[in-house]
């Protein structure tokens, strides 16, 4: 197993160090330069030259390069367009986001896996139906429409719950936790939509197994055999499931903070695009390009330790 | 003469195929529905200058934010506009994107996943990492991006969605490579001394189209959704070009005074997307060798 996180871990930091390059040639790329987005509506070239010469942009590129990521692996993403360090402004909004995504995912498992084992079970059955029609509609739905009509229904309507913003968990739980539930569903249905396909697929191919049979010949309950042998080894679909989804959970986040009105990273990177804060952007995208990669690996960890093939052997199942 | 064409036709497998599948896809009432929901779109994309009662743009300020009338199907926005008429124009732009990303993400991803199964070895872990670096940029952050360094517009939302649409078919393609490569009719053609170029042209990809048609399917619908969340945020149609996404942003404002303003540009959506939804799943079962009815 430890080869196989090692070559793992190998290949994240190869992605990583890819990503990084993508992210500094995009800023690169950028209309008129960084001199000219720091230097704003002053456009006179020896303005532009002494601001390039200042931040060593008239330096060679492979220069540049090794500079600003041997800033940011030192936790320096540099200053935003109000001078305030980037890397301190990310690392105060992560932790909204991760509360959010943290409840997100348990809801869009609990709820994904519940009804893909209930479906498979059950097969061709009343509730195997309802759940794949749910499924269907929940891949179909647009996840921010379905927020505005949460919004609508319990905010405006029935006024159980606010509309938006956000209080923070160690100031009043409570409230925390009554900002947060419209947005975790929100974000959290897509993900059991996919879930509950993916899971029913699993658990039919798991309960056709011989292992199953072998299992129900022991004379083992159902319980027993749903539980301990066909779902165990259809959790390992699952997390491969969870870890391909990361990206549009992402993407869902930024939308779904822009909607609850969420002050988490999300709508940092909004900020970011709607302030044309390049520094602030180029920071923003080579976190979430990072946090991709970290939590995929750590999703390959726990697939490791579900799959005995890759625990035993250490050979590779990809 | 006409005797032995029909004669051949009865046995042509290529035919005999296609009416089957034609009789199973017939026998799945929701993929005939999703195919007609989906085409009924395509054809309110494409003459929504005829159909529509009203231009995208055009405002009666005698009815603000009315409710639906006989003048105004499912009433008027904030400006006056006609909602009914701008849910029809709108449908351009999400059909638009939807196909327009989809096609580029498999112009660009089936060449690169057929190259990766295919030859397999150092290739194909350069292409593995490649796709890892591709799938560390979600679709929204490289729309972002895209906005950031070419201006928001439709065109660009479809580009950073064709990216986004791009590493799971590299995937899908070089799964169906690695599996067909080691079919006997490949081998067969390898001993002919056909070309590589002739083999992935003639053999690799006709026998994966299957798999790739219900991969578009799938991906379309994934698209337009995306398409209408980039329009809401603003990275994608700019008003007063009207889109799904556009109405959808408007209507926030309006949630408390008119929320059937954020109703039915979300319904047209959610309809759009699931007819695709409904269709590709259909197809999947249609293909699928293990299908028996």
């Amino acid at each position: 197993m430890g080869g196989f996180l090692l070559r793992k871990a190998g290949a994240a930091l190869i992605v990583v160090f890819c990503a990084s390059i993508v992210v500094f040639a995009g800023v690169r790329a950028l209309p008129g330069g960084p001199a000219q987005a720091l230097g704003g509506e002053n456009r006179d070239p020896s303005v532009v030259a002494a601001i390039n010469h200042a931040y060593g942009l008239d330096r060679p590129l492979p220069v540049q390069y090794v500079k600003w990521i041997g800033h940011a692996l030192r936790g320096d993403l540099g200053l935003d367009s109000r001078q305030l360090p980037v890397a301190h402004t990310i690392v105060t909004r992560i932790p909204i986001t991760l509360e959010l995504a943290f409840l997100a995912v348990l809801i869009g498992t609990v709820i994904g896996v519940v009804a893909g084992v209930v479906a498979a079970v059950r097969r061709g059955k009343a509730s195997d139906h309802a759940a794949t029609a749910t499924a269907l509609v929940g891949l179909s739905v647009p996840h921010f429409w379905l927020g505005l009509m949460m919004i609508i229904a319990f905010a405006v309507d029935l006024q159980w719950l606010p509309a938006g913003g956000y209080v923070s968990f160690g100031a009043h739980p409570i409230q925390n936790l009554e900002h947060m539930v419209m947005p975790a569903i929100v974000l959290g249905t897509g993900l059991s939509a996919v879930l509950m396909r993916q899971t029913r697929s699993a658990m039919l191919n798991s309960l056709g197994a011989d292992y199953v049979r072998t299992a129900r010949a022991k004379g083992l309950s159902e319980w027993a055999v749903i539980g301990k042998h066909a779902l165990r080894n259809s959790l390992i679909t699952v997390t491969t499931v969870v870890g391909l989804q990361l990206g549009a959970l992402i993407s869902g986040a930024v939308i779904t903070e822009q909607i609850f009105v969420i002050p988490g990273f999300g709508r940092l990177t909004l900020e970011a695009i709607n302030q044309r804060d390049y520094t602030l952007l180029q920071g923003v995208v080579l976190v979430a390009a990072t946090g991709y990669v970290v939590v995929n690996l750590l999703v390959d960890v726990v697939y490791s330790l579900l799959n005995p093939r890759i625990r035993v052997s250490g050979s590779t199942a990809a | 003469m006409s005797y032995v064409d029909t004669a051949a036709a009865t046995i042509n497998p290529r035919a005999r195929r296609r009416r089957l599948l034609r009789k199973r896809f017939l026998r799945r009432p929701l993929a005939v529905i999703g195919l007609v929901v989906a085409l009924v779109f395509i054809l309110a994309a494409i003459f929504a200058p005829v159909i529509a009662p009203y231009s995208a743009g055009t405002t009666d300020f005698n009815a603000l934010l009315a409710h639906s009338s006989r003048h105004h199907l499912l009433g008027t926005d904030e400006l006056g506009r006609d909602v009914f008429s701008r849910i029809l124009w709108g449908a351009r732009a999400s059909i638009e994107a939807g196909v327009l990303a989809t096609l580029l993400a498999m112009a660009f991803a089936v060449p690169i996943g057929i190259v990766a199964g295919y030859y397999r070895g150092w290739v194909d872990a350069v292409i593995a990492r490649l796709t890892d670096v591709l799938l560390a940029f979600p679709f929204l952050i490289v729309a972002v991006g895209l906005a950031a360094i070419l201006g928001p517009s439709l065109t660009n939302a479809t580009i950073a969605l064709g990216i986004g649409a791009a590493p799971a078919l590299i995937r899908v393609a070089r799964g169906e490579a690695l599996a067909l490569r080691e079919e006997d009719y490949v081998r067969a053609a390898v001993a002919n001394g056909a070309s590589d170029v002739r083999i992935l042209t003639r053999h690799v990809l006709p026998n994966m189209l299957s798999t790739l048609i219900v991969q578009a399917t799938v991906a379309i619908p994934a698209a337009i959704i995306g398409e209408a969340v980039l329009s809401f945020l603003g990275l994608g149609v700019q008003p007063p070009t009207p889109s799904w996404g556009v109405m959808l942003a408007d209507a926030q404002s309006y949630l408390s005074g008119a929320p059937q303003l954020a109703i039915y540009p979300g319904i047209a959506i959610f309809l759009c997307s699931l007819s695709f939804n409904l269709l590709g799943d259909g197809l999947r079962d249609v293909f699928d060798p293990r299908t028996t009815r």
